[in-house]
């Protein structure tokens, strides 16, 4: 009952922001056409290289195109249902006293938040996301279990709560500074790039890094390995490409412990 | 009556940091963080009961936003307590706002890009009004505030005036228990005011609706309420009837009188000339020493008149001479 009102709400404030955005729709269309080809041209990049060198580090370029295309489609995803938490939003959003109006209302802070603003326009990222990895399943022959199978919607989700994670983080640095935002994109958006790319090939502080501290190698290297039945150069336990849904929701929820940290910041120093 | 607001001891600290500016100065701001403390609100107290029209006076800075936002639950105080409502506001965030209204002057809680209906029709689904009680208050309001001439106008198109209208409609719409407003009258012209203040009036006696209302324009305060405080520098220097303030501290007013010609015996008892210009003429004259008719009565009997106006005392003036003479000190307040 409660969580049906919530849910209907969430649609509701959704759906302003939609219409909003389709009041420009040329505007719209080349935005969504516009970010469709720049993913094609990033990854038609990528494949000019492997045409010259065939494989990158052991990767052929179908199994690279299964990570782009998974890779891509989670990010755009969460690109669109974290609009709100966007840091370069939120950060206005704060400034222009917006989110002392949220404090004003009787609902739940982080659903305003995510019912703020929801850019319809990913879908062409997502699109192309999820083109590159059809693809890349013409190219592999990837043999199918139903274990694999009920696993890929997993990891896909897990992977948008992990980029989800990296947006919630970045809005509570909002309630700090300025100029961290900057640092959290290069983070974020840097971030999608070199997921996309077969992991060790980076070296071995680096590889520590992003499996110790940024758990994404957990989120679709590792579980990668498993749908290509690939061996794992690293010597990690072989539940290593199952903590994909451990790493991308336990990275949620912990930069959301971190933004009400900042919103208890917020609301006693009132900046 | 149990008050509808308690407030005790009430204080709010703000850290401002000191600023470097160019590429090394943004390492200072990292390193250093040297700040210095402002005392925003330092040591409030005073209860509200159900029904009153409470003014919160005070000249910019004073506090008052600070103590509006506090109340509202934006802000946690440094320390001291608040009740609203049997309810402590920053504790219980959603269960306390759902039973106050709020309007910040120059502010908007409305959606830019939706028409004033629709938005009302959201906050409608928001607070959880029952339909019937939201037709009958719409239909309330929209008479009011006359609303109907910019009901289907997109909100990003409205006037200020027309904002703060809708704005004031849509804090009222779920029937709350208090309605604050800080600064509702800033920017507009006479005629908004005035509008407003008749509609705060009228909610305030014809629904028995709390109201507290910021302004550091007097003539809000002298138009509505009866009871007014008085803050500055985040000390209260008067909570009491408006008259009462006005008798004791509302300094002396001033009368300049253009005179068909030249006068040169102008003095009149009880007031003070304090400027001549030709026949221009400038007198200050104490509340209780002589009133504004009296004095020009006076005059228009032994001269003719060409033009008068009354001057009353500037607020900041006022308030900074209660602060300075410590006057509170003396009775209490
Ligand atoms: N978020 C804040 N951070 C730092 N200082 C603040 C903040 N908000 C208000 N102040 C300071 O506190 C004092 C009171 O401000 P305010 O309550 O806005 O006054 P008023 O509403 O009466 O004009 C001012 O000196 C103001 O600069
Ligand atoms: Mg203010």
């Amino acid at each position: 009952m409660i969580l049906g009102h919530t849910m209907r709400l969430y649609f509701k404030l959704i759906g302003i922001r939609v219409r909003a955005q389709m009041q420009y729709r040329l505007s719209f269309w080349v935005d969504l056409a516009g970010t469709g080809l720049a993913t094609g041209v990033e990854f038609l990049t990528l494949a000019a290289v492997f045409g010259r060198f065939g494989s990158i580090g052991g990767w052929s370029l179908g199994e690279v195109a299964f990570l782009y295309g998974l890779v891509e489609t989670a990010f755009a995803t969460m690109d669109m249902i974290f609009s709100g938490f966007d840091p370069d939003f939120f950060s206005q959003q704060v400034r222009r006293g917006t989110f002392d109006q949220m404090l004003l209302r009787p609902v739940s802070l982080p659903l305003q938040i995510f019912a703020s603003e929801f850019l319809l326009r990913r879908i062409g990222r997502m699109a192309q996301g999820l083109a590159v990895w059809g693809f890349s399943l013409t190219l592999t022959h990837i043999a199918w279990t139903p274990a694999k199978l009920l696993y890929l919607p997993v990891v896909t989700v897990s992977t948008v709560a992990f980029f989800g994670g990296l947006f919630v983080a970045g809005a509570a640095l909002c309630f700090y500074t300025v100029q961290s935002i900057e640092a959290v994109n290069i983070f974020t958006y840097g971030g999608t790039y070199m997921l996309s790319y077969p992991m060790h090939i980076y070296d071995e502080w680096f590889r520590r890094f992003f499996i110790y501290i940024v758990p994404s190698a957990l989120l679709v290297y590792y579980p990668a390995l498993f749908f290509l039945d690939k061996p794992d150069p690293l010597g990690l336990p072989s539940f290593a490409p199952f903590l994909a849904p451990l790493a991308g929701f336990g990275t949620l929820l912990a930069a959301f412990a971190l933004w009400w940290v900042g919103v208890r910041r917020y609301t006693s120093t009132g900046t | 009556m149990t008050p509808i607001i308690s407030v005790t001891d009430l204080r709010k600290e703000f850290k401002v940091f000191r600023h470097h500016r160019g590429a090394l100065g943004a390492f200072r701001n990292l390193v250093t963080r040297e700040y210095k403390v402002v005392k925003a609100v330092d040591g409030i107290a005073f209860a509200i009961e159900p029904g009153e029209l409470v003014g919160y006076l005070g000249p910019n800075g004073a506090g008052k936003s600070t103590t509006i936002k506090m109340l509202t639950g934006i802000l946690v105080p440094t320390s001291g307590e608040i009740c609203v409502s049997g309810r402590v506001p920053w504790r219980e965030r959603r269960a306390h706002v759902a039973r106050i209204g709020a309007v910040f002057g120059q502010r908007n809680t409305l959606w830019w890009d939706l028409p004033v209906v629709e938005s009302l029709d959201l906050l409608r689904h928001i607070y959880r009004v029952p339909a019937e009680r939201y037709t009958r208050n719409l239909a309330t309001f929209r008479q009011l505030l006359a609303l109907d001439e910019f009901l289907h106008t997109p909100v990003r198109s409205l006037s200020l005036g027309q904002l703060m209208r809708a704005n004031l409609a849509a804090a009222l719409l779920h029937d709350p228990d208090v309605l604050f407003l800080d600064e509702p009258t800033i920017g507009l012209d006479i005629v908004a005011k005035e509008r407003i203040r008749q509609f705060i009036q009228r909610i305030n006696r014809e629904r028995g609706m709390t109201v507290i209302l910021t302004t550091h324009d007097l003539s809000d305060v002298e138009k509505l309420c009866e009871r007014v405080m008085m803050i500055d520098r985040g000390h209260l220097l008067f909570d009491g009837k408006l008259a009462d303030l006005l008798r004791r501290f509302g300094g002396e007013r001033e009368l300049v009188v253009d005179f068909a010609d030249e006068v040169l015996d102008a003095a009149v008892e009880g007031a003070q000339i304090v400027e001549r210009d030709g026949p221009r003429v400038t007198y200050r004259f104490a509340r209780d020493a002589i009133s504004a008719s009296e004095l020009i009565s006076r005059l228009s009997a032994r001269y003719r008149l060409v033009d008068l106006s009354v001057r009353e005392p500037e607020i900041e003036a006022t308030v900074r001479r209660i602060y300075e003479e410590r006057l509170l000190d003396n009775d209490g307040g």
